[in-house]
């Protein structure tokens, strides 16, 4: 078994058997997006689980996505919980819906994706610049050879809809 | 298709009426607007229920109007002869806290012997007449074994849940069931835990260095680890779906805050504004201190019995109307993924619970909503149909949660201000409103007698109090919740 990888004071403990994240953070760790997508219906899911939520399907192939998104949601940590956060407080963590699978298999459905929003050295984006409605590409964060975190950088396309964010 | 307006009454039929449409026990008239289509299944229809549709109406008019097919009636009357097979054939008995504090001092193995202990007390129950016992706790707490043993109680039926909030209405809904089928004939729920000198929860301390692993992976490493974090885009995309604002949900801490200012229990008794709430420092956008609930030390304890055995027992049976349990949105693993993000559990839990009690929302007259955070009130109130989707905002703020208003929510201050039980304190509440005998300031309150002075430091009964709802959340996608009737 890999070592527990250290990231701001948490333990990210990824053991030979771990059936879901292994091979989603080996990818990632290659800097590709990569989503389960049902050998059956073709829909893709995330996290990585083990049947389709839609046909019950077992089996599956990885598919790589664009990392491109639009924020559907987010909120702004002022006050850290984990240690290892205080530091980089405050922080934001985003909802992204991936533009892949929007709306599908049904309306309020999509490939969502929750991550940081974090400027290109990954530190922590400004809280004025998060807003529903940004778009969003990914970036990935190596943490250890075998382990990357997928993470979101505002990007230079025009919003999508309705900008909003939580008044001052 | 013809249109008929019918008037039904109370009856025997009553069990066979559609239950958006059927008065409360205490009972007026309900009014019916059926759609109805020509066919065999005209017969069925009680010659004492239609009136020719050129009466005038007399009676109360509820504003519900139901627009069904005969069929449909039909149909719903065998659905509902199923779903209401347990309606006020179950009770709770007996209820039993400790004080909330912020140091117990003590194990949770001593609150929880003490809570179990009072609510059989305040039952009248000895230790041969308890057979059941049942527990929730995420390793924070003591087995019911233990606790049951320390009271010299032999148990036909025990059982320790995982989970935290709404697992109350659930475990009082599987106790029911145990005692339905004959497992045991009372059980006692207790909930225990030093959820502030302990395991806080709050999601500091030990649990904010344990290890990161399986489903964790998807959100723990971005820092979103406590509940506030695990439930803040929830709140957020609300805002922006429905344009509610900061103000308006700190109306939910200001009205908790005037009720448990009536509370001698209550851990915060001092009244706060909604400028009060505003001014609070931030936690985790959108939420303020202020919109945060307690950590507490405590242990609260509920007991579940039959309806035939609670008549001989010492306090008022509160009849068991309704209850569901841990009802879920999809994909509740992540749930992010099957939205609407700003929808919550009771979307799916309402018709559950007022099929089985046959009744309407309009007919609850004291509420207990899981006040994790202010928004999740709103949340849940909006979604149980005490106002439209989206008019949640709207609704806390209108004075009507208020004491005094329409329809009180959480008169003991709930986890706002009284103190943080993972649910079981609203139920204890509302169990203690529906008895008349709430443990306000008011001088003969054990007896039931309450002067309705809802200023500071005086009364928090609710007049009439008849039927009571309880509202419990677990997150976003998954809650429980509990009808109740004196």
């Amino acid at each position: 078994m890999p070592a527990p990888v250290t990231y701001r004071g948490m333990s990210l403990v990824i053991p030979d058997n771990d059936s879901e994240w292994i091979e989603f953070y080996a990818h990632a760790r290659a800097h590709r997006l990569m989503m389960r997508k049902c050998s059956a219906c073709g829909l893709m899911r995330y996290p990585p689980t083990h049947a389709c939520p839609w046909c019950q399907e077992l089996g599956w192939t990885w598919q790589e996505v664009s990392g491109r998104g639009t924020i559907h949601s987010y909120e702004v940590v002022m006050h850290a919980i984990q240690p290892g956060f205080k530091e980089i407080t405050p922080y934001a963590v985003v909802l992204v819906d991936l533009d892949e699978q929007r709306g599908q298999p049904t309306p309020d459905e999509a490939l969502r994706v929750i991550a940081n929003l974090v400027k290109p050295d990954f530190t922590a984006e400004a809280d004025a610049n998060v807003a529903i409605g940004k778009r969003v590409r990914v970036v990935f964060q190596d943490l250890a050879d075998h382990l990357a975190l997928p993470q979101f950088t505002l990007s230079d396309e025009p919003p999508e809809g309705r900008v909003w964010r939580l008044p001052e | 298709m013809a249109r008929l307006d019918l008037t039904l009454e109370r009856g025997p039929d009553m069990a066979s009426i559609p239950p958006i449409a059927r008065t409360h026990p205490g009972g007026a008239v309900a009014r019916l607007d059926l759609t109805l289509e020509r066919g065999p299944d005209m017969a069925p229809i009680p010659p004492s229920l239609a009136r020719a549709p050129a009466e005038p109406w007399r009676g109360s008019v509820r504003r519900d109007t139901v627009v069904a097919s005969l069929a449909a009636v039909q149909a719903a009357r065998q659905e509902e002869s199923m779903a209401q097979g347990l309606r006020d054939k179950y009770c709770i008995v007996g209820v039993g806290e400790t004080e909330y504090s912020r140091n117990s001092g003590r194990t949770t193995r001593a609150t929880a012997v003490e809570a179990v202990r009072k609510a059989m007390r305040d039952a009248g129950l000895g230790a041969g007449d308890v057979d059941g016992m049942m527990s929730y706790q995420n390793n924070d707490s003591t087995p019911a074994n233990w606790v049951a043993g320390d009271l010299g109680i032999r148990l036909n039926f025990y059982m320790d849940v995982i989970g935290g909030g709404s697992s109350t209405e659930a475990l009082i809904g599987l106790a029911m069931g145990a005692i339905e089928v004959g497992m045991c004939r009372t059980v006692a729920i207790f909930r225990a835990m030093n959820g502030y000198t302990e395991v806080r929860i709050g999601g500091t301390g030990a649990r904010s260095a344990a290890p990161v692993r399986g489903q964790d992976l998807a959100q723990v490493p971005y820092g979103m680890r406590s509940a506030g974090q695990a439930f803040a885009p929830t709140f957020m995309r609300h805002m922006y779906d429905y344009g509610t604002t900061s103000a308006q949900v700190a109306h939910v801490k200001v009205a908790h805050s005037r009720h448990a200012s009536q509370n001698p229990k209550a851990l915060l008794k001092e009244r706060v504004t909604v400028d009060d709430v505003l001014k609070s420092r931030w936690i985790v956008k959108p939420l303020h201190l202020l919109d945060c609930c307690l950590e507490t030390d405590n242990a609260t304890c509920l007991i579940v019995t039959s309806a035939e055995r609670a008549r001989d027992l010492r306090q008022r049976p509160i009849h068991i109307m309704g209850v569901a349990g841990r009802v879920s949105k999809p994909r509740t693993d992540f749930h992010w993924a099957a939205g609407p993000v700003s929808r919550v559990a009771g979307y799916y839990a309402k018709d559950i619970v007022f099929g089985q009690a046959g009744i309407t929302p309009d007919d609850v007259h004291v509420t207990g909503s899981y006040d994790a955070f202010t928004f999740t009130t709103m949340l849940q109130l909006e979604e149980y149909g005490f106002c439209t989707k989206g008019e949640g905002g709207a609704y806390v703020s209108s004075g009507i949660i208020e004491l005094g208003g329409k329809r009180p929510n959480n008169t003991a201050g709930g986890h706002l201000c009284e103190g943080y039980t993972h649910g079981m304190s609203m139920v204890i509440e509302n169990v203690r409103q529906l008895r008349g005998t709430v443990d306000d300031y008011c001088p003969k309150a054990a007896d039931g007698v309450h002067t309705h002075d809802y200023s500071p430091g005086k009364c928090r009964q609710v007049k009439d109090a008849a039927i009571s709802m309880n509202l419990g959340w677990a997150m976003p996608p998954t809650g429980s919740a509990l009808i109740l009737r004196k």
